[in-house]
């Protein structure tokens, strides 16, 4: 009798062994040992002869399956307890198999349970990073995440240089304190003196009002202008002193 | 707090979390007891069931996550096309039998029983994190004990291991001679108590 059946499909000895008590349909408490045997042994054979590496444990219970088969032609010695008859050489061999097929049903019952649960879907984890604000974020990243990364640093880099082409124009285009200052002195060629109120009338935005009151200061300073003030909060009134005219550009 | 109160919280922490949420955790949040925070985690979850809804909680080892309902696969996968975890070996699927239902268990232990030994399928499975090591038992030697973790009982959909259907009495029914398929088939069907 011969089974095309390959070795390296079973995942052991007993995976072996089942399968042919199984094939014969014989009982496992009522194993026909000489025919198990044989076979056994014929699938071993045609395995060593495929050169099939072949796990030693296949070998060892073959010896135990020739063990027993020997001791089954001979009356037993000793006596089973719990039956008062002689032993069977086989009951060692038919508990171990027993247990087997107990785990390698549950292991189609896992195996089941795999396949349902293929159909459950989880969420993985979303990024969480920016509430557990971990800094060395970037060290754990995948290739991938890392050039992202880069690029959104990249991006970052072409608009802060965009906004300060932006912000430098705009303050191109808003007035310096000197170039006020240089106004303000036009303005009061020729005067004996002129009120803040005037100079702001041009430009009387935060920003202009600002820059004036500033280049008064200034001019101030410099002692080209003289100031005065009748009360807090009044009005201010500009006198131009008297400068050499070298100065005047 | 009532429990209405705890479970909307508890809504938007599965949300947010993702992960699978411990009892023990969340009990903090609320600062009530673990037990009861176990209790009203089921309870939500039974209002999840009952509603019938497409978003389902699965608890595994007292901690719960949000999943979907296993019915809606077949537009999920008609609309996306998840990753396809790749699936258990035989041989893994042995071991990790042995050790589900003997654990604490030694590798002699599950080489004994399968006939064969098993470091390699072992180490495979403990770098998928099914299974841990539990300590060293008492006999000679020393040898390391094995143990199921609760990535296990997520990946074969087990809320604990008191899920596990019984494999006792299979083999005896099939002990008069009709030995061709194992008699497990039916009984080994999926309890009652869980979802999927």
């Amino acid at each position: 009798m011969s089974y095309i059946v390959r070795l390296d499909v079973f995942e052991g000895p007993f995976d072996l062994l089942v399968y042919l008590i199984e094939h014969a349909r014989m009982s496992v408490y009522d194993i026909r040992i000489s025919e198990i045997t044989a076979q056994y042994l014929e699938y071993v054979s045609d395995m060593k002869n495929a050169r099939f590496e072949l796990a030693q444990e296949f070998m060892v219970l073959a010896a135990e399956l020739i063990d027993i088969k020997s001791r089954m032609l001979i009356p037993s010695e000793t006596i089973d307890p719990e039956t008062g008859e002689p032993e069977d050489p086989r009951k060692a061999l038919v508990q171990r198999i027993l247990e087997y097929k107990r785990f390698k049903e549950a292991a189609s019952m896992l195996q089941e349970r795999e396949e349902l649960m293929q159909h459950v879907r989880f969420k993985p984890q979303e990024d969480l990073s920016a509430w557990t604000g971990e800094e060395d974020e970037l060290l754990k990243s995948s290739t991938e995440q890392f050039v992202a990364a880069f690029e959104a640093f990249l991006l970052r880099r072409r608009r802060l240089d965009e906004m300060r082409r932006t912000y430098e124009r705009a303050r191109r285009d808003r007035q310096s304190i000197e170039e006020r200052s240089v106004q303000i002195r036009t303005m009061l060629r020729g005067r004996k003196s002129m009120m803040f109120s005037e100079m702001i009338e041009s430009d009387p935005s935060v920003y202009g009002r600002v820059i004036t009151f500033m280049s008064l200061l200034e001019l101030l300073s410099e002692g080209r202008i003289d100031a005065e003030q009748r009360e807090r909060y009044s009005d201010i009134r500009v006198i131009p002193k008297n400068i050499p005219a070298e100065d005047e550009i | 707090m009532t429990d209405q109160k705890i479970k909307s919280a508890l809504e938007s922490l599965l949300f947010v979390w993702g992960e699978p949420l411990e009892a023990k955790a969340a009990a903090e949040l609320f600062d009530i007891t673990p037990a009861e925070m176990l209790r009203i985690m089921r309870e939500l979850k039974a209002e999840y069931d009952e509603r019938g809804g497409g978003i389902r909680i699965a608890e595994a080892d007292k901690a719960f996550r949000l999943c979907t309902d296993p019915e809606n696969d077949d537009y999920i996968t008609r609309f996306v096309t998840p990753v396809r975890e790749k699936r258990l070996s035989q041989a893994a699927l042995e071991v990790l039998a042995v050790i589900a239902y003997k654990q604490p268990v030694t590798k002699s232990e599950i080489d004994q029983i399968r006939g064969i030994r098993s470091d390699r399928v072992l180490e495979g499975l403990m770098r998928r994190g099914l299974v841990e090591e539990r300590g060293r038992s008492a006999a000679i030697g020393r040898p390391i004990l094995y143990g199921t973790t609760r990535q296990f009982l997520e990946l074969f959909g087990f809320e604990s291991l008191d899920g596990l259907p019984e494999i006792e009495d299979a083999e005896i029914l099939a002990g008069d001679g009709q030995l061709t398929m194992p008699a497990g088939a039916e009984q080994l069907e999926l309890g009652s108590g869980t979802e999927v």
